[in-house]
Formats: C-alpha cells, sequence, structure tokens
C-alpha cells in the first residue's frame, strides 16, 4: 500500500526534473549567443528541419481543409459585413446623386431666368415633384406647393430648360401642373427670332416632340430655330403665359396637304421624363426686349 | 508503467510525433484566432496512464523538446510540462479515476494549467509575452479545442501504451462491474 521506496523515487524524479529546469532555464539566461544551450538548440532545430519539412508537406492538405473551412466560415461573416455596407453605400449613392440632380436642375432654373428674352418679376417659387401621372402620356405632374404659398390655377411653370406646362388644381398645399404634352394642352408661341407665331400643341405620347401648328407657309421656319411662348394679349382674351419663355427648338418642318401650313416640330428643352424641381411664376412679369438670337441649354 | 526499453522508445515515439505534428499542423490550424495544443494532452495522457514518474519525465522530455525545436527560452516549457505531468499522475494514483470520461476533465484542467503557468513563467521570466485580452481568448479557445480532443488523443495513447502499462484504468472499471445477481449459484456474488 504505502512503499516508502515508490514515494522516495517519485519526489526524487520530481525534484531531479524540476532542478534541471531552472538550472538550464538559469544557464540559457546566463549565457552568450553562442552558448551551449544556444547552440544546442540551433543544432536540434536543423537535424528536426527535414523532418518538420516533411511533415508539414505531408499535412499541407489537412491544413488546407482546415483552412478552407475557416475561410468559408469567414467569408460568411465578410459577406453579411459587405452586405451590409453595399447597402449602406447604394443609399448613399442614391442621395448623391439625387442631390446631383437637383443641383443640375436648379442650375438650369437659375441659368433659364439669366436668359436675355426670359420675362423678369416673375416672383418664382421652387416646388418638388411628388407625384407624376401613372400613363405614359407625360400629362401631369403634382408639386408640393400650393395656395398658401400664393400659387394659383393657370399660373405657368418652368424647369431646368423652359415651359413644362400650367397649374391646373391647386390645393392648400399641393397643386397640379398640366404638362405642355398633355391632350389637352395648347400654348401661344412664336419662333424666335423670326417672329412667326403659332400654338404649341403636343405629339401625344411622345414628350420629346411637340408640334408648332398653325405656321403660315408663306414665312418659312428654319430649324434649329429657338420657339417661345408669345404672350400674346388682345382686347378679349390673353395668353396665360407671358412672353418669352423659352419652349423648345426646331427640329424639322413640313408642310401640311394644301400646304397652306406649316407643320413645326419642336423639341422641348425641359426633360418632361425626369423632372424633379420646378418653378411657378407667380406673377405675370414683364417681357424684356431680346438682343440677339439664341437659345438655352443649345 | 512497467519502466522497460519499449516503454521508453514508445513515450519517445508519442512525444516527438505529437511536437513535430503540433509545430507542423496544429499550431496552424487557427479557430476563431486560437489553436489545439496536442503536447499537453499527450503528457497529460502519459501521466494518466503511466503515473507521476512517467508523467513528470514525458512532462519534462517534451518541454525541452518544445524549447528546442522553437528555440524559446529552454527549460521553461519543461518545468511547467513536468509540474503538470506530475500532478496528473498524481491525482491519477491518489484518485484512480475510472470513468470512460476522466480523460475529458483531466485534458481540459491540464490545459488550462499549461496555459496559464505558462503565462505566469512568461511574465516572470520577463520573455517578452504580455497577457492581453487576445492572449486570454487565445487560452479559452486553445483549453476548449483540447477538451474536445482529449478523448481521441488518451485513446490513442491508451492503446499505443498499453504494452508497457502496469495498470490499465479502463480494465480497472471493466473489473468493477456489479457482482452478478443471477445465473448458477456458484457464480452469484462474484466480480466476473
Amino acid at each position: 500500500m504505502y512503499d516508502r521506496k515508490v514515494v522516495r523515487r517519485r519526489r526524487a524524479a520530481l525534484a531531479v526534473f524540476v532542478i534541471l529546469s531552472i538550472a538550464i532555464l538559469t544557464a540559457y539566461f546566463g549565457e552568450s549567443g553562442g552558448g551551449f544551450f544556444h547552440t544546442l538548440q540551433r543544432g536540434t532545430q536543423e537535424a528536426v528541419a527535414p523532418i518538420e519539412t516533411g511533415a508539414s508537406r505531408a499535412l499541407k492538405p489537412v491544413r488546407d481543409f482546415f483552412g478552407w473551412a475557416g475561410d468559408t466560415i469567414d467569408a460568411k461573416d465578410q459577406n453579411a459585413d459587405l452586405k451590409k455596407e453595399v447597402q449602406q453605400l447604394r443609399s448613399e449613392l442614391a442621395k448623391a446623386q439625387t442631390e446631383l440632380r437637383d443641383a443640375d436642375q436648379l442650375d438650369g432654373l437659375a441659368s433659364l431666368h439669366e436668359e436675355n428674352y426670359f420675362p423678369q418679376s416673375t416672383a418664382p417659387v421652387t416646388a418638388r415633384v411628388i407625384a407624376r401621372s401613372a400613363t405614359v402620356w407625360y400629362s401631369t405632374l403634382k408639386i408640393d406647393k400650393g395656395s398658401d404659398d400664393g400659387l394659383r390655377e393657370n399660373q405657368p411653370v418652368i424647369a431646368a430648360g423652359g415651359l413644362i406646362g400650367k397649374l391646373t388644381s391647386v390645393t392648400g398645399g399641393t397643386a397640379e401642373v398640366r404638362l405642355i404634352t398633355d391632350g389637352q394642352s395648347g400654348v401661344s408661341a412664336q419662333v424666335f427670332p423670326a417672329g412667326v407665331t403659332g400654338v404649341v400643341r403636343p405629339e401625344v405620347g411622345n414628350p420629346k416632340d411637340l408640334l408648332l401648328e398653325h405656321v403660315e407657309s408663306d414665312r418659312r421656319v428654319t430649324e434649329n430655330t429657338l420657339v417661345i411662348t408669345s404672350g400674346f394679349k388682345s382686347s378679349r382674351t390673353e395668353s396665360l403665359f407671358p412672353r418669352g419663355i423659352p419652349i423648345g427648338r426646331v427640329t424639322k418642318v413640313d408642310l401640311d396637304e394644301l400646304e397652306t401650313y406649316q407643320r413645326v416640330h419642336v423639341k422641348p428643352f425641359a426633360d418632361l421624363q425626369r423632372i424633379d424641381i420646378v418653378q411657378v411664376l407667380t406673377r405675370r412679369g414683364v417681357a424684356q426686349q431680346a438682343a440677339s438670337a439664341g437659345g438655352p441649354g443649345g | 508503467m512497467i519502466l522497460s526499453v519499449g516503454a521508453f522508445v514508445r513515450v519517445g515515439i508519442l512525444l516527438l510525433v505529437a511536437v513535430v505534428l503540433e509545430l507542423s499542423a496544429l499550431s496552424q490550424l487557427t479557430v476563431f484566432g486560437g489553436h489545439a495544443d496536442l503536447v499537453v494532452l499527450v503528457v497529460a495522457a502519459v501521466a494518466y496512464y503511466g503515473g507521476s514518474i512517467a508523467g513528470c519525465s514525458a512532462g519534462f522530455a517534451a518541454g525541452m523538446l518544445i524549447d528546442l525545436l522553437i528555440g524559446t527560452t529552454m527549460g521553461a516549457s519543461s518545468l511547467v510540462l513536468t509540474a503538470i505531468g506530475y500532478g496528473v499522475g498524481r491525482y491519477r494514483e491518489v484518485r484512480d479515476p475510472s470513468h470512460g470520461l476522466m480523460p475529458v476533465a483531466v485534458g481540459t484542467i491540464a490545459t488550462a494549467c499549461w496555459v496559464v503557468a505558462f503565462a505566469a513563467v512568461a511574465l516572470m521570466l520577463d520573455i517578452g509575452a504580455r497577457v492581453s485580452p487576445l492572449v486570454l481568448r487565445d487560452m479559452i479557445i486553445t483549453v476548449l479545442l483540447n477538451a474536445l480532443l482529449a478523448l481521441p488523443v488518451f485513446t490513442g495513447c491508451r492503446k499505443l501504451l498499453r504494452p508497457s502499462l502496469a495498470v490499465d484504468p479502463l480494465e480497472l472499471r471493466r473489473r468493477r462491474r456489479p457482482p452478478r445477481e443471477a445465473g448458477p449459484l456458484g457464480l452469484r456474488g462474484m466480480e466476473i
């Protein structure tokens, strides 16, 4: 049961190994880099290096397998993080692009007011588009300003580039804009600077093409000339639109069947498919005398 | 453990394979930043099956091998592993455990003692290691991984060392079956 010899042997073994360890530790600390234990370490490492290299090569598939498993787990975490990051960057990008587009449109509106033929003192109210007509006819828009902001029905509405329509109904905080591409729309216009007048009507369903109708064929209209609102006045009636708001540029001129009128195709300056910011001209303004021919936005 | 040339060779091969495997493969297989430590498990297994003398001898030899091959301060690993080998061996001699899952507990505690004691020695010797939260995390992961590996490592070591074992804990457990209460009258009350 209690063998003193075994106990002594056990204690002796422990003492020997502990003392040996401490002695080696002390000697190792005490000696220089070229000492016995350092040399022994280097020699052992050199001797065992081939075994380690062989073992390392042999076990490479195992390491690769575990590495692959670990990488897969890490990749899943990374994937989730990256998805979040992509989502965040997308929303930032969308915000930046929206702001850039808004800035472009505001810049376009500002430069429109600087044109020498644009009516002055129109008291524009800037508004943001909050809804568009759900049809493909590009007929109406809804904006976030209304009668509380001084808007009234029939006031002209412009966007970057030129005229886009007029207000047809106004509530306290919103207003509806009928676009010049709506089937019921008609704007008295003239070709600038020739002074040929007509009525701009839509080519319904095609927001990139308007028709200047009732233009007599004796005064030929040439391509690339500017079309602006005429703002005519007579004793009985008056145009809703003040004179001088740019509408578009002449792209093509056809003669009708009887060759009495010309059908003038006009490409609107305003991009009616992508309008975010508009201005409502709350006062009729004063038309300026044009100094020279030329158009906004090229 | 029966002291013989065969026992020395077996333990020597076991330790060499464990150290080489540890350095060539296991130390590079990181799981959540930590890795398993095979050497301390093998020392604990030798001590568990062979007793305190075999345990402290294996611990000293394994520590020397590690220090020689890694190039760390010689004597530090062997000092700690000697103590662990002796401790596990003494536990085995005093308590004589025979439960089948005892290697898991022994391996886990031995690994925990190894990582903590080595960190303490490293701090005392001012080797340059610092106990940071990252080191603590790695220590915990190493202990958990070793807990998972303990049973297969102990089983493998037991099979290899079996010819040299004076007492096999598994055999002890088999022998401790409850006495027969049924069957032929002559066999009742016997542990067979």
